[in-house]
């Protein structure tokens, strides 16, 4: 790695810690506990921009597959697979935290509700997805098939989006995106702790994602190497 | 109503998860430089063999 990218990859660091050290004094000191679920209601300021990420990541994973199918070139397979993999991690933690949130409140753990039922599939996918990204007996098919997944597995988050719209579900509706306008009927002080909370999400989706591509960088040039001299002699 | 040990629970989970993950990349970026440094020196050994 250039010392440049190298330097912007360290500015990129510390201002995501910077952000999560400001995230986590706005979410447990700022903030005012909210009056009917408690100091457990302080889980969405994880949860939403958990979600977040996920769904930004998905995207990724859905316009780097378009470009890989069209352009044929392994970087933007490289850039999919990385935002795939962090996206996996973080619908995960969603799937994890929302239970956890749902206990206390709902009494109930889970609950077999459209927006719930179609982020678990959404899940799924893309834990397909990884496995087939993972099977080594395909060749060049592989990165072709995983690309055709990426793309129709993204058509399942406009349907989490409105799930909650279209049908009557446990899952509270939209918060910070409402036909009210942004934040309408929540806390000034909530609407900035979740912005804040949000932008250190996707600070980190960055860290990650340079952090994830330089992997399968560095392993595209073992690859190349044991190519050329090892295995050619 | 407070339900501490919840918000304990779900600050465990994604602070866990985000550092393990962060680990496990950075684990494996070592080993891959170990890889790349080791070929990178058979290569040089090979070469100055000839």
């Amino acid at each position: 790695m250039s010392d440049e990218k190298q330097e912007n990859s360290s500015i990129l660091t510390w201002l995501t810690v910077i952000a999560f050290l400001l995230a986590m004094v706005a979410i447990f000191v700022y903030v005012p506990t909210e009056q009917t679920e408690g100091a457990v209601q302080r889980i969405m300021y994880f949860h939403i921009p958990a979600a977040w990420l996920a769904f930004f990541a998905f995207f990724v994973v859905f316009l780097c597959s378009i470009l890989f199918l069209w352009k044929k070139e392994r970087e933007w397979d490289i850039y999919a697979l990385a935002s795939a993999e962090i996206g996996v991690i973080f619908c995960s933690l969603v799937l994890i935290t929302g239970p956890i949130w749902a206990r206390p409140i709902w009494g109930a753990w889970w609950v077999w509700d459209a927006r719930l039922t179609s982020t678990l599939i959404l899940w799924l996918i893309y834990v397909s997805y990884l496995m087939l990204r993972y099977q080594t007996d395909m060749g060049s098919m592989r990165a072709r098939f995983a690309a055709v997944l990426g793309i129709v597995g993204f058509l399942d988050i406009p349907f989490i989006h409105f799930s909650v719209l279209w049908w009557r579900t446990f899952h509270p509706p939209p918060k910070m995106i409402s036909s009210e306008g942004l934040g309408a009927g929540m806390d000034p002080s909530m609407v900035s702790t979740l912005l804040l909370s949000l932008a250190a999400f996707t600070l980190l989706y960055f860290v990650l994602m340079g952090q994830r591509v330089k992997v399968e960088m560095m392993r595209d040039e073992v690859e190349r190497l044991k190519k050329d001299h090892l295995y050619s002699n | 109503m407070d339900n501490l040990e919840y918000l304990f629970a779900a600050n465990i989970f994604v602070w866990g998860g985000i550092f393990y993950y962060l680990f496990r990349i950075k684990r494996y970026q070592q080993s891959l430089q170990n890889d790349l440094d080791l070929i990178k020196e058979a290569v040089k050994k090979g070469s100055q063999d000839e």
